[in-house]
């Protein structure tokens, strides 16, 4: 599976443990979706924070995807779903290291 | 050696906080339903008297710090308890004994809560605790929220801790050209006697709420964390901090506000 394959199966599943392990220690995730729903934007640094994030996103149904669709090897659409608010997104991961974690992933609205 | 009051000190972070100022030699009084030197129910409005009297007995003098700790949680199951305790029962104490402070040039600090910053309030509930202040009408508006539901404690709980955070921000200025400060915390989610007897679900919805500097540990802030922070706050140490909101909750807020500068 690609980086980006990955990231949408934990998504779906709502596998927070398991979308910080995709990023580099100190990975980046920019989500500029959030606005969208009155929120200010997400810029996640570090593998632990991502964790976290999500954690908490997931644990009280504030974040979740669905219709995703992997668009090549580095993006993937889908509805994001922000506690009610549904937005077309498109996630892209910009840079990975040699051993293929995600050092910078970004998502935007389609 | 400073003279401080203290409401909740019988217990939890109230008393972490009394221990550390006595450590330091200062007097403490505490203002409890139970276990206090002032024994007094701060959720009525009798008892917040009481307790603003004997203090001006006790302390004619004035009063070096106010410190409200008194409180109770969301899933608590009464409304107009969480009402009338976190918000009426800290307002009235402290600006009932606004003028033993000045005397003193004494300082006020408030216990709110970092999940202010977390959506889950209702702002026409925080308006009308700031704007109108009508103990009993909001009384009676609570009651007709459903109590079981542990969202609508919540909401109600973070509505009076932001309303909370919001008085002080507004009562500051006017406090500190007199020579009081006041400032808020708004501490992570504490261990308490409270939460050691959680069901496991209520326990998994803590751990929801990720504390930073107790990464992959499963565990809560301790009390003597948002104590220090206390007792730093009221002293003349921070004499260059007045209306402020100091989340004491391991990083919990920057974690999901980081866009949040101000």
């Amino acid at each position: 599976m690609t980086p980006i394959e990955k990231y949408v199966e934990a998504m779906e599943n709502k596998d927070f443990a398991a979308l910080a392990e995709l990023f580099t220690k100190d990975g980046i995730l920019c989500d500029y979706c959030s606005t969208s729903s009155s929120q200010k934007e997400y810029h996640i640094y570090g593998r632990e924070a991502i964790n976290m994030f999500f954690r908490n996103k997931f644990g009280f149904r504030q974040y979740s995807i669905f219709g995703a669709e992997v668009v090549n090897d580095e993006q993937a659409e889908f509805i994001a779903n922000f506690g009610g608010y549904n937005i077309m997104a498109i996630a892209t991961v910009r840079e990975i290291d040699k051993d293929g974690y995600i050092k910078k992933l970004t998502v935007r609205p389609k | 050696m400073g003279i401080y009051a203290i409401t909740g000190a019988s217990g939890d972070i109230g008393a972490a906080t009394k221990k550390l100022l006595e450590t330091d030699g200062h007097k403490v009084i505490n203002i409890d339903l139970n276990d206090g030197d002032i024994c007094v129910n701060l959720a009525k409005p009798e008892g917040r008297q009481t307790a603003i009297d004997e203090l001006h007995k006790i302390c004619p003098d004035g009063l070096d710090g106010m410190i409200c700790c008194a409180g109770v949680p969301g899933a608590c199951g009464n409304l107009g308890l969480i009402v009338s305790l976190n918000y009426f029962g800290t307002v009235a104490l402290a600006k009932g004994v606004y003028d033993l402070l000045e005397k003193k040039h004494g300082s006020c600090v408030v216990t709110s809560s970092n999940t202010i910053s977390q959506g889950a309030g209702r702002t026409d509930i925080a308006d009308l605790l700031n704007n109108i202040e009508d103990e009993a009408r909001i009384l009676e508006l609570v009651k007709r929220l459903d109590a079981s539901k542990l969202s609508v404690g919540n909401s109600i709980y973070v509505s009076t801790k932001y309303a909370l955070a919001r008085w002080v921000r507004r009562i500051s200025a006017s406090w500190a050209a007199n020579g009081v400060r006041i400032n808020a915390i708004a501490p992570g989610n504490v261990n308490t006697a409270m939460t050691a007897t959680m069901s496991t679900s209520s326990k998994m919805a803590l751990n929801a709420l990720p504390i930073p500097t107790k990464y992959g540990l499963e565990t809560l802030m301790d009390p003597i964390e948002i104590a220090e922070v206390m007792v730093f706050l009221v002293s003349p140490k921070a004499n260059g901090i007045n209306g402020n909101v100091l989340f004491v909750d391991g990083g919990t807020d920057a974690l999901l506000n980081s866009e949040k500068v101000y």
